[in-house]
């Protein structure tokens, strides 16, 4: 593509597909915006995916806890009726609930020097996690945002409007294509300022001054292709027995300098702009552009490319020509699909599986590499996402939360959701979305726990890099509070966030039904019969007047027991 | 350990390996450490590992500041470079150096001989003469060199990412058996941490406040059940499958920990004085962990944990400096040597500075060039020791000529390490109590070195 125009053809394309289906999409009044939905992508009219059966209420489960933030007694009533390939169809078309829009008045009504808290995008995200349509695009921005990894916890800590945007432009893309993703996550001020390639300058050769090789470094290690050359199912190439480098560092600062010369976006195109934030009010929302004054022209090589030295500096040509390199590399279907199944799916998918998955990434059956959506039906309808697998994935803690929130209905008095950090772990969920420690995200892929069992098996479980003597017991703890007074803010002596247990209180006097219901929302499969059986002694125990004011009470009581029993035990936290 | 008795642990560990590693793990030690217990020490030793997560830039951090040599380092990093006069002096035998001005408490433990510097140390396979044999042959060097989340686990357990047993660990694989509560052989103040695992040793990760208990898990009713505890108790541990019991096995520990030690630190309480942080430092993450570690220690004589040896990890991260350095370093470095001469003085308040031996580490060193305001990934770096058994007010290892294309200079002023990780733990080890034969079974790689005691502890 000619140089300095990939988003602006972008832009075009999304004008042209406006104005192709008017008032469909909302017109795009500010050319220095990002796109307001994604650019249309050639797909398949019937894609080819595994048919199966109307699903049974657990399979449904299942499916809802790999493809949303829990299952709810109408959304388990709905894709029991429609099947999985139409509810994925509907999910595609259903419109993006957005942060953005939620944030901007209260920045807008900021006094100078002063911040947004932090809380404000935590409301938005438990809000959209219990409540929002759009269940699937919003559970794989989650997942987006645990593989590319900005954070709060930082240099971002008072960026709460960028992150409402950061987290929309995930969202915007779940459902399509990788390489405008990746073009987007790149040029995000958030991500500029996270890994620091934000106003970085060319080399200077009088004062020694290199590039900032962040970004180069990162954007090949987590992002794209990873550490070593892999088979399209996901395992290592070999030379010698070894696995083989897929860069090193000469590749990094030759890569480094197609990241120079990228500052805030808007239509400032002075040195000051490049500068300082302050010229540009909404720098912490609009795409980084290129300033040619501040791009290396000395020659770039990496990965087997070779640009030449320029006389004019090409800033958006040269970051073209490199995400197209990258966005092309074999790995990229194998590296990033094994990642989003271990988000979604199960930690240890068979190479087989992550096969399928890059086949799906390398082309979507109408020949387009990198269509999220084809990717996304390959993980979630592969027959090993379809059936249990043996080891399965721990739920990681944000996600216990939400399933605790949809599977009761939870609704919040404010109607804001107005739950702070859960950040703590020894009072909390040890965990709170988008407040990753680094950008190696809160858990590694290739966690290993020590001791024996997994290790010498080839096996990696990642979310139990946050599982410690501390955090079981915080969790324990927190869900206790939040399954008997609700969660978030306590206004009136009430908390926020509360569940309506009515529904299930119903089946109270049949601890049998009850917990056959409890297990059906929260984990798709039942305990074991020795756990049933202490669970339903226990529910038993707990005495249930016929009538009277305690009756209702006592109801709910033993819905609530229910929940914490279930919700304590490994075989609720292990998800298969 | 003798001969035979190392072989017998050896041969037990295999087998035991075969076990699911956590749930009998007091069981495995204390059965190992038969013979060992015999020879249990009277004295009690703990080391205490704080790794800056990110990189800390070493070329701030230790400076040359004679006038000569500070010259080359200011021109190789405009922007970045500190000026000479707010270089804290201490005292060395090779050249004039100098302290980030953020570190004026480490600067007086230095002055007081309770603090040594060991210069340019990292990860090496094998010594590496020079930038020019780097370069020119096939020397072995570590894996995924640059790389963070590589580095911190070669730092820590010798291997890249999905390593399993850290040096730390391994250590405590040798000298659990001289406590009598295994579990707490290892403690993380700071999460999950390789350095503290091994096949045999899970480190217990506790939260700064203390070990945390199961609510309502011993009331006599559970949301109106009377057998709702009960079953709380069980059911937190309850699953067969491979994650299932990982997590179960935590919740095990996280049981037994919580018996044993909540009333042991009730006895050293945060506001005893000897432990009370300052106003200052109250709300600092690191001053925290350390709290909690200076706790554990004032308590390890306690009946119901009765520990001997002890390893200790603590951290600090955010220290990825590619933009911001100057201020953000600055920020960190302060914390670090805040919270490290407060925890100096509670060793000195419970009596136990001379036993307990305090070090650094982190993910690698960074570039001397600057990219702007930042620094980007380098090797070798420059650590602290700090407590009463160091030799202290000296550098250790060899300081580096601070400039580019120096024989120490793999490129834009990445040091080439000229004293090994394996070296500063085997120090490390050694005063510990590991028994110079038993030094590989710690650190495979130290036969490739020279000098496995640096000579910066008294023994």
């Amino acid at each position: 593509m000619a140089p300095a125009g990939r988003l602006l053809s972008l832009l075009a394309a999304v004008l042209l597909a406006a104005c192709a289906t008017p008032g469909d999409a909302p017109p795009v009044s500010d050319p220095w915006a990002y796109p307001a939905r994604a650019a249309e992508i050639r797909r398949p009219r019937s894609p080819e995916q595994p048919r199966y059966a109307r699903p049974t209420p657990a399979e449904a489960s299942r499916f809802l806890q790999q493809a949303t933030f829990g299952a709810t007694p109408q959304t388990l009533v709905a894709l029991e009726k429609s099947g999985y390939a139409r509810w994925l169809d509907a999910q595609f078309r259903t419109p993006q609930t957005l942060f953005l829009p939620a944030i901007e008045p209260a920045h807008a009504a900021l006094e100078t020097g002063k911040n947004l808290r932090q809380d404000l995008f935590f409301a938005e995200f438990w809000k959209a996690s219990a409540t929002a349509p759009d269940q699937l695009r919003q559970r794989v921005a989650f997942a987006l945002s645990e593989i590319f990894v900005v954070s709060f916890d930082g240099s971002l800590s008072a960026r709460v409007r960028g992150m409402a945007s950061y987290w929309d432009m995930l969202g915007r893309n779940a459902f399509g294509d990788f390489r405008t993703f990746l073009e987007e996550v790149t040029r995000h001020p958030m991500m500029g300022t996270y890994l620091s390639h934000l106003k970085n300058r060319k080399e200077d050769p009088k004062s020694g001054r290199v590039p900032d090789e962040n970004y180069a470094r990162e954007i090949l290690q987590l992002f794209t292709i990873g550490l070593h050359e892999l088979n399209a199912d996901g395992s290592a190439k070999l030379r010698d027995g070894q696995p083989i480098e897929t860069y090193d560092l000469d590749d990094i600062t030759g890569l480094a300098k197609v990241f120079t010369g990228f500052s805030y976006g808007g239509p400032g195109t002075t040195d000051a702009h490049f500068n300082r934030q302050s010229e540009e009010p909404r720098w912490d929302i609009l795409p980084m552009k290129g300033y040619p004054k501040f791009h290396a022209t000395s020659e770039k090589r990496f990965l087997g490319v070779v640009i030449a030295p320029q006389k004019t500096a090409d800033p958006e040509g040269d970051l073209g020509i490199a995400l197209d390199r990258l966005f092309r590399h074999p790995n990229v279907g194998p590296f990033f699909g094994r990642q989003l199944i271990q988000r979604l799916v199960t930690s240890n998918p068979s190479p087989a599986y992550v096969a399928r998955v890059a086949r799906a990434f390398d082309d979507n059956g109408a020949g387009v590499r990198g269509d999220m959506q084809a990717v996304l039906r390959a993980v979630l309808l592969d027959p090993e996402a379809r059936t249990a697998t043996p080891a399965g994935k721990l739920r990681e803690p944000v996600l216990r939360l939400s399933q605790w929130m949809r599977a009761f209905g939870a609704r919040s008095q404010s109607g804001e959701f107005l739950i702070a950090s859960t950040d703590n772990p020894g009072n909390s969920l040890g965990q709170s979305p988008m407040r990753s420690p680094s950008v190696f995200n809160f858990f590694r892929p290739g966690f290993t726990p020590s001791g024996v069992a997994f290790g010498p098996r080839g096996l990696v479980a990642p979310e139990l890099q946050l599982v410690s003597e501390t955090s079981v017991a915080g969790y324990a703890n927190f869900m206790q509070t939040t399954i008997e007074a609700g969660v978030g803010r306590a206004e009136g002596g009430q908390r926020d966030v509360q569940a309506d247990y009515a529904p299930a209180a119903a089946l109270a006097d049949r601890p049998e039904a009850l917990l056959d219901q409890v297990e059906l929302l929260l984990m798709s499969q039942r305990l074991t019969p020795d756990a049933r059986t202490r669970v339903l002694d226990a529910i038993r125990a707990l005495p249930l007047p016929a009538s009277g004011p305690g009756a209702e009470r006592a109801r709910r009581e033993r819905v609530k027991l229910a929940t914490l029993l279930v919700m304590v035990s490994p075989e609720y936290l292990v998800q298969k | 350990m003798s001969q035979a008795s190392r072989r017998e642990f050896l041969r037990r560990a295999g087998a035991f390996g075969l076990l699911r590693a956590a749930a009998p793990l007091g069981l495995q030690l204390a059965g190992i450490g038969a013979a060992a217990a015999a020879t249990r020490p009277a004295d009690y030793r703990a080391i205490v590992c704080l790794f800056m997560y990110g990189a800390n830039d070493a070329h701030n951090t230790v400076v040359p500041r004679g006038e000569a040599q500070w010259r080359p380092y200011a021109d190789a990093r405009p922007g970045l470079a500190l000026p000479r006069e707010t270089l804290l002096p201490i005292a060395s035998t090779d050249a004039e150096l100098g302290l980030h001005p953020a570190l004026a408490p480490l600067q007086t433990l230095y002055a007081q001989q309770r603090a040594a510097v060991l210069a340019n140390v990292g990860p090496l396979m094998v010594p590496i003469r020079d930038a020019t044999e780097f370069r020119a042959t096939n020397v072995p060097r570590p894996p995924k060199l640059f790389s963070h989340n590589d580095q911190q686990a070669i730092w820590q357990a010798f291997s890249p990412e999905g390593a399993r047993a850290g040096w730390g660990g391994r250590i405590a694989d040798l000298l659990a058996a001289h406590n009598d509560a295994p579990l707490f052989t290892a403690i993380s103040a700071a999460g999950n941490a390789v350095f503290l695992a091994s096949e045999h040793t899970q480190p217990y990760q506790i939260g700064t406040g203390g070990a945390i208990g199961f609510n309502r898990s011993n009331a006599s009713s559970l949301f109106g059940s009377p057998q709702g505890a009960a079953a709380l108790r069980a059911q937190i541990a309850a699953g067969g499958g491979l994650m299932e019991g990982a997590y179960g096995d935590v919740v095990g520990r996280s049981v037994e920990a919580h018996a044993r030690l909540s009333a042991a630190l009730a006895k050293l309480p945060e506001s005893d004085p000897r432990v009370t942080l300052p106003p200052g430092l109250e709300k600092d993450g690191l001053a925290r962990q350390l709290r909690i570690v200076a706790r554990l220690i004032g308590v390890h004589d306690d009946a119901a944990i009765a520990q001997r040896r002890q390893v200790f990890f603590v951290s600090l991260g955010n220290f990825d400096t590619h933009d911001g350095q100057l201020a953000r370093q600055a920020g960190l470095l302060g914390s670090v040597a805040a919270s490290v001469a407060w925890f100096q003085g509670a060793m000195d308040a419970l009596g136990l500075s001379n036993q307990v031996t305090l070090f650094t580490a982190s993910d690698f060193g960074r570039t001397l060039l600057s990219n702007g305001d930042g620094t980007d990934h380098g090797w070798g770096g420059h650590h602290f020791i700090a407590g009463g058994a160091v030799r202290g007010g000296r550098v250790y290892g060899r300081f580096p000529e601070v400039a580019l294309n120096t024989a120490t200079d793999i490129g834009n002023g990445r040091l080439l390490p000229t004293t090994s990780v394996d070296e500063y733990a085997a120090t490390l080890a050694r005063w510990m109590g590991v028994a110079p034969a038993d030094l590989p079974l710690v650190l495979p790689n130290i036969g490739h070195f020279a000098q496995p005691d640096l000579g910066f502890l008294r023994a």
